[in-house]
């Protein structure tokens, strides 16, 4: 066991005086994660000399595909915003001790709010037609978190089927969207048509990468704010260690289930929306495939650390930005890149489980 | 009759505590043993010894002429021991017949079920436990579950029944009908050994009585002819101090107020206390201590009657208001409910007023004025951690009390409900928590004192009631006290 340490943000013990926070189970804990992603990687390193390849070649190309130029830069970026955003979302839920899993039909019901008011904002207003659309994404994934949670406390469902179930629902229900009102006639595919240049989120220079990454960042270090120096997150911490302690100190459990459902429905909305304006530009059928599922990944492999999930979603985003030129160049199936990933939840899992 | 189980001297410390202290316990065949003890005294222990569960330190265990050591629950089953444990072990998806059959090498690798069921009606028929086979388990009401476990003692050929404490969750025709299979195992020949402390049962059943207090064997005498009180008198002891008299003081006003209040587990209450007064609540655990303790602090709802505080009405009142309004709450569910072990000693003292200063500003936590507000309580009740920032499950059972205790006087409050408030804790820690209890009454407040240890009640108390099955069976004032009656309540309805 790792020695526990304070869950307060107190720096230095006897002072008291720095700014800063701690994090809840020590620093031992991100060394032994970050040992677990590096024994995921010898196992990856393994199965690629299995297969033939030479495993110090295949990383290397992995690593340059992600990093090796600003555009490739910027592609790992834009993989890497929906994880964050998302991951964020469903770290406040876990650590308030609720198991939400719904982020990925959050996710594509944020992204079809976002298309939708997109495609419905008045061109008279369309200085602002990018937030409003982004905030119409963040308000369906609410909206799609509110209904698990309405589910889930109404009618006593646990929330693990509750958001669960209502992922497959969410898909179906984009794909039926875009087969009638938002669809593009004779496209031969289900996708809407193109969103009005207004509405597309501004890129960065020379990277390609939208600004969707830097809204990611900021909103992580505002989770990390509201989980450690705001008396909401005091409650969702309280919450997610004892639930019949949080009754005694007086929360309201179903109005915090009922906030953080909805904050989390709100980010994963918010990445939706995101990859719908800053990539895709238009509303796409399974546009957001696996991101939901994947954010609960990145959100463990950061502790439920807003602050490390930053690096946590870098590492998934950057391995698979990175697989498509190390499949190119070494002819390693970029599929790999999903092996380590499990692999590496796998050992994360092993090296972190709670030992009560 | 020969005799078929002799535990001789056995001995089982924890640390420094001599849980069975040389206790002597003899079973004959066709006889029931009723073991009675108050919480703590050593029952448990000694059966779990019995079963295997627990080695003992020292003593010596011979049941059917042979010597049992160093066994298991597996053994003890093998040498025909069955022990029917207060929650039933029992799936509650699965059938009658398949709880009879499971983990039983006797039911075959391949399931003779037909043959079973056969043996299940035959026996069920021979000791009137009226079981159908195929009846789901999770169907049944509590004391046809109870009949299970005894079936599957029957057919396990068992020969030594423990059954403990098996009445305290039934209905009283339930609990008649049990005394009546009972009686016809004894006329098969079985042993049993019925662990209670209800009085009236224990000699209504049994053919010898062995009571335990502190470990050690009290009493020993046959159920016929013994009496009631002498009896209750073995159990909770008369040879301890007297409680000190009470100080001559003016009650203050009526500061809580409850009048037919109505909960789950508590059938009518009415009671009042005023400010600079203790009302010690003393009673087998239960019996409904956790019920009045939450219902008053608001974590259980009232279903009817009223509430008051200092003549607020606070029956319907969430808990946070009632916190605000006066009300203390020291809960007896220390490592998860009145503190989040996980969390840092500052976070735990501020764990019921983070909505007001100076934990809080507007809607963040003010960092500063709540490490220094943690410093001055941890220095004024002395909470001995590294550092406000120490983890609470780092620190003593004492310390973390402390902690408790700091965070709901602190506020002054109107009224206060300890529950089982130095359980657990060394004499030096039990100490202080009952001086700063007496503190707070002394400074006016209303204290209810909820403990199964009868000691501590009569100690701190100026009112002692006796609870029982979620009523007051009794209520006196400390000048009155008289502890074979309290006995008596303490041991069933009879008075």
């Amino acid at each position: 066991m790792s020695e526990p340490t304070s869950s307060l943000p107190i720096a230095v013990p006897e002072q008291a005086r720095r700014v800063g926070f701690r994090l809840q189970r020590g620093d031992r804990l991100f060394v032994r994660i970050l040992l677990a992603v590096a024994l995921s990687m010898l196992c990856a390193g393994a199965l690629i000399a299995i297969s033939g390849h030479d495993p110090i070649a295949a990383f290397v190309a992995l690593v340059t595909g992600a990093v090796g130029s600003p555009h490739q830069i910027g592609a790992a970026l834009n993989r890497t915003t929906p994880y964050l955003l998302a991951g964020g979302g469903v770290a406040m839920c876990f650590r308030a001790g609720i198991i939400n899993i719904g982020a990925e039909g959050q996710i594509a019901i944020g992204g079809m709010g976002t298309a939708a008011v997109a495609l419905a904002w008045p061109s008279e207003l369309a200085g602002v037609a990018a937030v409003a659309a982004l905030l119409g994404g963040a308000a369906a994934g609410a909206v799609w978190a509110g209904v698990a949670t309405a589910i889930h406390l109404g009618r006593r469902v646990h929330e693990v089927l509750a958001t669960l179930l209502l992922n497959f629902v969410a898909l179906l229900l984009v794909q039926q969207v875009l087969a009638g009102p938002l669809g593009e006639f004779g496209a031969g595919f289900l996708q809407s048509p193109l969103l009005p240049p207004e509405a597309w989120l501004p890129r960065i220079p020379h990277f390609n990468a939208h600004v969707g990454f830097l809204i990611a960042t900021v909103a992580a270090a505002a989770l990390s704010f509201t989980l450690w120096r705001m008396r909401f997150g005091f409650a969702l911490r309280v919450a997610g260690n004892s639930r019949p302690a949080a009754t005694y100190a007086g929360f309201a459990l179903p109005l915090l289930t009922w906030r953080v459902m909805l904050l989390a429905g709100a980010l994963a909305g918010l990445a939706g929306g995101i990859e719908v304006l800053g990539l895709h530009r238009r509303l796409i059928e399974g546009f957001s495939l696996g991101f939901g599922f994947k954010a609960v990944t990145v959100a463990l492999l950061g502790a439920l650390e807003p602050l490390a999930i930053v690096p946590a979603a870098l590492f998934v985003g950057l391995l698979e930005a990175g697989s498509l030129s190390m499949q190119r160049q070494i002819g390693v199936p970029s599929a790999l890149v999903v092996v380590i990933e499990g692999l590496t939840m796998l050992f994360v899992l092993a090296a972190t489980v709670r030992r009560l | 009759m020969p005799e078929l189980l002799e535990m001789r001297g056995i001995v089982r410390c924890f640390g420094a505590l001599r849980a069975n202290d040389g206790i002597d316990l003899d079973v004959r065949a066709g006889q029931i043993v009723g073991l009675l003890g108050e919480n703590g005294s050593g029952k448990s222990t000694l059966m779990k010894v019995l079963f295997g569960m627990l080695s003992c330190d020292s003593g010596k265990i011979i049941f059917r002429g042979r010597e049992l050591s160093g066994h298991r629950p597996r053994d003890a089953i093998a040498a025909g021991i069955a022990m029917i444990h207060q929650h039933f072990m029992l799936v509650d998806a699965m059938t009658v017949l398949e709880n009879v059959m499971l983990g039983w090498p006797a039911a075959g690798r391949v399931l003779r079920r037909a043959e079973m069921a056969d043996r299940i009606r035959q026996a069920s028929r021979r000791f009137g436990l009226d079981l159908d086979p195929s009846a789901r388990v999770g169907d049944l009401p509590l004391g046809r579950k109870q009949r299970v476990e005894i079936l599957k003692a029957i057919l396990r050929e068992a020969d030594l029944l423990i059954l403990d404490e098996p009445t305290s969750n039934l209905a009283p025709t339930e609990v008649a009908e049990l005394l009546k299979i009972l009686r016809s195992l004894r006329a098969e020949g079985k042993g049993i050994i019925f662990i209670s402390h209800k009085l009236p049962e224990v000699l209504e059943l049994c053919d010898d009585v062995v009571v335990l207090r502190d470990g050690r064997v009290t009493g020993h005498t046959p159920a016929a002819g013994a009496s009631r009180a002498r009896l209750a008198e073995m159990m909770v002891g008369r040879d301890i101090t007297a409680p000190h008299a009470p100080l001559p003081r003016t009650p203050g006003q009526v500061r809580l107020a409850l009048r037919n209040v109505i909960a789950s587990g508590l059938p009518s209450l009415s009671f009042e206390v005023r400010g600079g007064e203790i009302l010690g609540v003393a009673g087998v655990d239960g019996n409904g201590q956790i019920e009045l303790a939450e219902m008053l602090t608001g974590l259980r709802r009232a279903e009817s009657g009223t509430i008051l505080l200092d003549g607020v009405d606070v029956t319907r009142a969430p808990v946070a208001a009632r916190v605000r309004a006066g009300m203390a709450y020291m809960p007896a569910d220390r490592s998860s409910t009145a503190l989040v072990r996980n969390m840092s000693v500052a976070e735990n003292l501020m764990l019921r007023d983070s909505d007001r200063s100076p934990y809080v500003r507007g809607a963040l936590l003010a960092r500063q004025p709540l490490i220094a507000k943690a410093r001055e309580l941890m220095m004024e009740y002395d909470i001995r951690a590294p550092g406000p920032g120490a983890l609470v499950a780092r620190l003593s059972g004492g310390n973390q009390q402390k902690i408790v205790v700091a965070r709901e006087l602190d506020r002054a409050p109107a009224v206060l409900v300890a529950h089982q408030a130095a359980w657990g804790l060394d004499p030096g820690a039990t100490r202080f928590v009952l001086d700063r209890v007496i503190a707070l009454r002394d400074a006016g407040a209303a204290v209810l004192y909820i403990s199964s240890e009868l000691e501590e009640v009569l100690a701190i108390s100026d009112w002692i009631a006796v609870m029982t099955d979620g009523r007051f069976a009794g209520l006196v004032s400390r000048a009155e006290v008289d502890r074979g009656q309290i006995g008596l309540w303490m041991s069933g309805r009879a008075a």
